[in-house]
């Protein structure tokens, strides 16, 4: 054997070997399939029909993290299988009337966020109308905010109200979230949750509300805001 | 008249002929400059061929033969590095630790409601994982771990460390930018919210679970 094809061998070797150790490392941080992530954690009956949601949901083009991760939820709870199945009807449920009501643009992020505020007694049309008020942004925090309102006791209508609002401001991300923080101190000092909701959004109103009207102004928009 | 042309001529070209008297250092430093200036030539003369030949080395057409295994190592060998290298901006693991306590008794600790809202990372093309610290103070507690839809709510994978005094018990976990649900298991049986962020809503397991929202960078 000459030098030269032992030298390749050699050569060819080591990157398989380099190979090898590139699939396992990437392998580490790719995401595992359901069915490997929910081996173990349920009974054999409970995963065939999770993973037949799980499936069916993909084939709709809905998000199906949410579903694994609510069916390995009820696991460590120790839920029984027919609930953990019932939940995730549910939850697949939510998850199609978001995705109708967003539209095929909405991200998996945003589909889940607005599948949970759904759940907590938004309506199709505000998710809507949310999303139109946010224009190119994601509307993910916004309904994140939205949903921690509601259940801090805030009702779902002055909460959505509250957010549409600030969101028709331009108001960011990050001060969704501090309004969301003052609404919490508030509530936590004992201010009914409707009140502090109400409160904190005219707080906001000077820096932000007066703003953005300014801004629609300019731009020639004389549509009506809410209260 | 022939004749004394001809001597003028002759007295000329005599004058002509004398060898002109230099100063010695001036012949000195002719030749040093001839043979400088020879050398430079010479060296720039070689550097010019050099590179022709590489130019054209460069740009000739030639096939290159490669077996379809050496071609498939190589893209994996390049796809390898590119791997390593986006793992290298990863955040730290989580760190965890075991402690010890009593019977578990939990009270909202410093200005929790900033454990989801303090968050507010900088701008990133990519989301990049914000390390977000967990507390709860439960003074009595063996063990705690904090389980999550980021880990699969697998009670082993992120147990808490003790803080020395005070029963606080701490872990800070990288998370991306979104809206997570949690709680906290004590004892490896009682599941409890964080009382001091916002609960989950939509328990369907009867066992409340926290959220946290992680703002993406930029937002």
């Amino acid at each position: 054997m000459s030098a030269s094809v032992k030298t390749t061998r050699r050569l060819l070797g080591a990157l398989a070997a380099l190979l090898a150790l590139g699939a396992g490392r990437a392998g580490a941080q790719a995401p595992r399939p359901a069915a490997e992530r929910l081996a173990g954690r349920l009974d054999a009956g409970t995963r065939a029909q999770v993973l037949t949601l799980v499936d069916s949901a993909g084939r709709e083009g809905l998000p199906v993290e949410p579903l694994v991760d609510k069916a390995l939820e009820g696991a460590s709870k120790g839920a029984p299988g027919p609930r953990i199945v019932l939940a995730l009807r549910t939850l697949a449920g939510e998850l199609g009337a978001a995705r109708e009501a967003l539209g095929r643009t909405a991200s998996d992020p945003e589909v889940a966020a607005a599948a949970g505020a759904l759940h907590i007694g938004v309506s199709g049309e505000e998710l809507a109308e949310l999303q139109k008020a946010r224009g190119r942004q994601p509307i993910t925090v916004a309904l994140g905010v939205l949903s921690d309102l509601v259940a801090r006791g805030v009702p779902a209508d002055s909460a959505t109200a509250a957010v549409l609002t600030l969101t028709e401001a331009s108001v960011d991300d990050d001060e969704l979230v501090e309004f969301r923080r003052s609404v919490e101190r508030d509530i936590a000092l004992g201010a009914p949750p409707a009140a502090a909701a109400s409160v904190r959004m005219n707080a906001f109103a000077p820096a932000t509300l007066s703003d953005g009207l300014e801004q629609g102004a300019r731009a020639g928009n004389t549509r009506p805001r809410r209260p | 008249m022939f004749d004394r042309d001809d001597e003028m001529i002759e007295a000329v070209a005599r004058e002509l002929r004398r060898p002109v008297r230099l100063g010695d250092g001036v012949t000195a430093e002719v030749m040093r400059r001839v043979r400088s200036e020879g050398r430079g030539t010479r060296a720039g003369a070689r550097a010019s061929h050099l590179v022709g030949r590489i130019a054209h080395w460069a740009v000739r057409p030639r096939t290159v033969r490669v077996s379809p295994l050496a071609g498939v190592a190589a893209l994996a060998a390049a796809v390898l590095l590119m791997v390593l290298g986006l793992r290298a901006e990863r955040p730290a693991p989580l760190t965890v630790a075991a402690a010890r306590g009593e019977v578990p008794t939990i009270v909202p600790v410093s200005d929790t409601p900033s454990l989801s809202s303090d968050l507010v990372p900088r701008p990133s093309l990519v989301p990049r994982p914000s390390l977000v610290q967990f507390v709860l103070v439960a003074p009595t507690a063996r063990q705690v771990s904090l389980v999550g839809d980021f880990n699969d709510w697998d009670v082993g994978s992120a147990p808490l460390r003790a803080v020395p005094a005070g029963g606080v018990w701490t872990i800070e976990v990288p998370l991306a930018p979104g809206r997570h649900r949690y709680a906290f298991v004590v004892d490896g049986r009682q599941w409890l919210p964080d009382p001091a962020a916002p609960p989950a809503g939509g328990d369907d397991f009867g066992t409340p679970s926290s959220v946290v929202t992680v703002v993406e960078q930029g937002a």
